[in-house]
């Protein structure tokens, strides 16, 4: 093929003008005519001369186009590239975005190894896909950053214009650094139960266990709980447990954090918790365990797994927390909630929503409000004990209507007195 | 449109209709025989237990070929019969299904934009003037491609749009429109189409996706440049290893083109990719070997049926027809074969050879034992589904007790009857098994023994008397020491639970394992199927044979599935 375009294409750019043969005129012709006359449907014949559908007028002047445009294209590139296989991959997503698949415009090298890399067709789809909505997600992103930089400008020059019409002087009583004293703040609190803080325990000891994807949520769950933590009024004591230096956890969070990951007021250690702290003191929060939660103790030492699920592996972490013979205990989501859908694991940031809620307020009602609402149909509105009793009340009163009528009437009487 | 759906509706009826006529069992094969060992019946007979609408006329051509033997087909009306299927009879997992009704609502689908597709080509105003009237979000030519393709429309109308498309994009088309144009010429069988839109490709783009190629691949075998097709598998193989409809494309068209060597290389190339060829290669290969008279081409052949064997593949209904009549074309060796079931004894009704055993070989009893071992129990964490301590104490328990001959899952057994008390029904069972003199050994939890509402301290002192029991942690699992326990003790114990052992089938690494273990499993699992917890306790039949393509030299036993029953994966044809 590569042969015949090399022989037509010193030609292509006189043949291109004259492309149009004289059968093809008379064709053009005769199309023309059927097509006026539309209710007489084309029969497909197998003579081509008849046959010669419009379309095929228009792919043949449309080949002749092509050739002209490829041939800028070949004369730069090597016929070496077509057996490149990362050069062909390049193709197949090209041809792939073509069809309208999800797949992401640009893609360079590293990912293009990650594509090849991958086991099977499914999962090159599925990280192709992952790619093109991070890709939108970009976009997006850039858009509003657009839309907003072109808002602010606007209401800076309305500003500026009051400004001029009147410069008054304003009296204030802060200059503006919230943020900074904010931070201040916080590091200060933090600071304060780093040294008299309740211990919260991450254990980090799943990293066999999780892919890079899961490895990555991971890392942003466990970020996200730092925040809420610093926020809080009465933070926890965070430790990083069982955290090994140079390890695949330990490198993903100094790439999440960079600098700050010196400053941050938690303890990371390679030490296993139970070295750390009292065994009967440790409590292990796990969704498999036997043993629900009812209140929180000021005085336990909680542990959480830091371990993203996504590939069935039930009972990992009640597995470990049987080998090193801790207590183990999950929430009472089923005692106060009417559970729907979803996993009752629930993610780092919202189990440490959870736990500081709990320790402050103490009420389940308030805790629970962090779960997911995607996962529940609502709260139980009395719990059971309380519902007998109420309705034993409401037969009581519908059984003692009368008398109670009557004793109210009594006690009219007495106000009176 | 609406007729389209109508049809399809009154279809789904029918096929609900069908399910619920025609979910016979007993066990059908294709027998076939040879005469030089002198094993000639004068009797054929067939049977088929489904009797549905569609397929009687094919039953009575069969019935007019064979002679009806009048007393075969009670043993088998009697399962018909039987509410109750077989837990790993095909066709059951849907039928249990049915029996606990959800609330499933056909919902239909929304009315959607809806145009009248053309007919006819149209030309250009005629193609302006649908998009104008055409009122939704997407791309109007990528809708209306989708729309001709999906309803099978004319090549010609297809041709138009392109032409109009073609000219209003100064004579550049999009490579969506063409995949799809291209697919309707595949679906039309016109070559000459598919071949110019070949050429325009090869011409525009250096690499195509995979649907293309397949598309292009499916078009080319039909005619005389299926050569080329072979080059496209060459293309896909470049970036990703192709699939198993490519590879039965490229045979179909092989075997079209009377060239079997490249058929049979395809074959095995496939084979090495550790892909599982569609049945419909298979069929192929079959279907080609009728015409062939060639040794080699029949040992090939008597190897696909051997590689069925090892996969635990069935063939279809017609591919079972295809089988047979190749068998029959065999010159020399007159083969017969027939359409049978399999009685309860596990002897061919149409030959009345014995199948081959449930039970597993010695080697392989102990390489499944070890592997439940490794896998199940132990699993890499010993801790995830017990304890060492606890896994010690078991085995220890185990040694210490002879050989058990049937192994209880408490639990399981005394959840069964939901509306009993728990403790009373497992006693029931177990007393009722050691009135039978067996050794039992019940498996259970340690909160079994904790005196409740639901467990009676006197009853399960009674299991106690009459069985060994184990009873395990209550965060540990009892299954896997089910299966241990029944395995340590031999060929002969069976285990009494109705749970399918769906996960710890998943647990064992490999496939080979898993059907070693479901080949144990169907052999030696119990199921009560009493409704009501009488005074006798029935179970369910366990077969006598394992349901496999199997071969005694002279004679082929091939169980097939039939067109009309849906079967899950932990099931077996019944036919």
């Amino acid at each position: 093929m590569s042969v015949t375009i090399t022989f037509l294409r010193p030609f292509a750019r006189f043949w291109v003008p004259f492309t149009l043969h004289r059968k093809r005129k008379d064709l053009c012709s005769t199309i023309l005519q059927r097509y006026m006359s539309s209710k007489i449907p084309a029969v497909f014949s197998p003579l081509k001369e008849n046959a010669s559908s419009p379309e095929q007028l228009e792919l043949d002047g449309w080949k002749t186009t092509m050739k002209s445009s490829v041939q800028e294209v070949v004369s730069t590139s090597s016929s070496s590239k077509d057996e490149d296989p990362l050069a062909a991959t390049r193709e197949l997503i090209e041809t792939w975005r073509l069809l309208g698949k999800d797949v992401p415009e640009h893609i360079n090298e590293e990912q293009l190894k990650t594509f090849m890399e991958c086991a099977s067709k499914s999962s090159k789809k599925k990280y192709l896909r992952y790619l093109y909505i991070r890709e939108n997600r970009k976009k997006a992103d850039q858009r509003n950053k657009e839309i907003k930089a072109a808002a602010k400008a606007a209401a800076k020059k309305n500003t500026l214009i009051e400004t001029t019409e009147e410069k008054k002087q304003q009296n204030f009583l802060f200059l503006r650094l919230w943020d900074i004293a904010m931070n201040t703040a916080m590091n200060w609190r933090v600071a304060q139960a780093m040294q008299f803080g309740q211990p919260l325990v991450f254990d980090m000891a799943y990293h066999d266990n999780m892919k890079p994807r899961e490895m990555r949520n991971t890392i942003f769950q466990l970020s996200a709980s730092e925040g809420y933590n610093r926020r809080n009024v009465d933070p926890f004591h965070i430790y990083f447990c069982n955290l090994k230096v140079d390890g695949a956890y330990y490198r993903e969070l100094i790439k999440h954090y960079g600098e700050k990951w010196d400053k941050l007021f938690l303890t990371a250690t390679e030490k296993s918790l139970v070295d750390l702290f009292p065994k009967d003191n440790i409590v292990y929060l796990t969704a498999d365990s036997p043993n629900v939660m009812t209140t929180f103790k000021h005085d336990k030492i909680y542990v959480i797994g830091s371990f993203v699920d996504l590939n069935m592996q039930p009972g990992t972490s009640l597995a470990k927390a049987k080998r090193l013979k801790l207590a183990t205990e999950r929430l009472p989501l089923d005692k106060y909630l009417r559970w729907g859908a979803g996993n009752k694991n629930l993610t780092l940031d919202q189990m440490m929503q959870i736990l500081l809620c709990l320790k402050n307020t103490g009420s389940w009602e308030e805790a629970l409000k962090f779960v997911p609402s995607r996962k529940h149909i609502g709260y139980m509105e009395i719990s059971r004990h309380s519902q007998e009793f109420a309705s034993r009340l409401k037969k009581s009163e519908a059984f003692n209507s009368f008398p109670k009528g009557s004793l109210n009437v009594c006690t009219k009487k007495r106000w009176r007195e | 449109m609406t007729y389209s759906l109508f049809g399809f509706r009154s279809f789904h009826k029918v096929w609900k209709s069908n399910l619920n006529l025609g979910l016979g069992s007993g066990y059908s094969h294709v027998c076939l025989l040879t005469d030089y060992c002198g094993l000639r019946k004068q009797q054929r007979w067939f049977y088929l237990a489904t009797v549905s609408s569609q397929n009687t006329k094919a039953k009575s051509l069969r019935n007019a070929k064979a002679k009806y033997l009048g007393e075969g087909d009670e043993g088998s009306d009697k399962q018909v019969s039987s509410h109750s299927l077989h837990l790993f009879a095909a066709g059951s997992a849907k039928k249990r299904s049915q029996m606990n009704p959800q609330s499933e609502g056909h919902a239909l689908p929304p009315p959607r934009n809806t145009i009248q597709l053309p007919a006819t080509p149209l030309n250009s105003e005629e193609w302006d003037k649908l998009k104008e009237d055409w009122e939704g979000k997407a791309n109007f030519e990528n809708w209306i491609s989708s729309q001709l393709v999906h309803f099978h429309s004319s090549v010609d109308v297809a041709k138009s749009l392109l032409a109009w498309v073609a000219a209003k994009n100064s004579g550049i088309i999009e490579y969506n429109l063409l995949v799809k144009y291209l697919s309707l010429c595949v679906f039309h069988k016109q070559t000459a189409e598919v071949i110019d839109v070949y050429e325009i490709m090869k011409a525009r783009y250096k690499s195509l996706d995979f649907g293309g190629y397949k598309l292009l691949i499916q078009g080319l075998i039909h005619s005389d440049r299926w050569r080329e097709a072979l080059l496209l598998l060459e293309e896909i193989k470049k970036i990703m290893i192709p699939s198993p409809q490519n590879y039965n494309d490229c045979i179909q068209g092989a075997l079209l083109n009377q060239d079997v060597n490249v058929a049979w290389k395809l074959y095995q190339e496939l084979l090495s990719y550790d892909l599982i060829p569609l049945l419909k290669t298979l069929k192929a290969f079959f279907d080609f070997g009728k015409d062939i008279k060639d040794d080699q081409y029949s040992n090939k052949l008597i190897n696909i049926l051997f590689y069925l064997r090892d996969n635990q593949l069935y063939p279809g209904e017609s591919f079972a027809q295809s089988i047979k009549t190749w068998f029959e074309s065999v010159p020399g060796e007159q083969w017969k074969g027939r359409f049978t079931t399999i009685q309860k004894s596990g002897q061919c009704l149409g030959c009345g050879k014995t199948m081959e055993s449930i039970h597993l070989s010695p080697e392989e009893y102990e390489f499944l034992k070890g592997k439940v071992m490794r896998d199940v129990i132990d699993g890499g964490d010993q801790y995830k589904k017990t304890t060492p301590k606890e896994l010690a104490r078991f085995q220890n328990f185990v040694k210490n007790h002879p050989p058990f001959d049937i192994a209880i899952d408490g639990l399981n057994v005394a959840k069964m009857f939901p509306k009993l008390r728990e403790s009373q029904v497992l006693s029931n069972v177990v007393s009722h098994l050691a009135k039978q003199n067996l050794r039992l050994l019940v498996l259970g939890r340690k909160h079994m023994l904790v005196h409740g509402s639901r467990w009676r301290r006197n009853e399960m002192e009674e299991v106690q008397k009459q069985a060994s029991c184990f009873f395990a942690d209550n965060i540990s699992k009892d299954d896997p020491f089910l299966l241990y326990a029944a395995m340590h003790s031999g060929n002969h114990c069976k285990i009494i639970t109705k749970d399918l052992m769906r996960d710890h089938k998943a647990c064992l690494r490999d496939v080979k394992t898993q059907r070693l273990f479901f080949k144990w499993q169907q052999g030696h699992q119990l199921e009560i199927i009493n409704r009501f917890l009488g005074s006798k306790i029935i179970f369910q039949h366990i077969p006598s044979h394992d349901t496999v393509v199997q071969t005694t030299g002279d004679s082929w036993h091939i169980p097939y599935d039939e067109d009309m029953v849906e079967r899950c994966s932990y099931e077996v044809p019944t036919k």
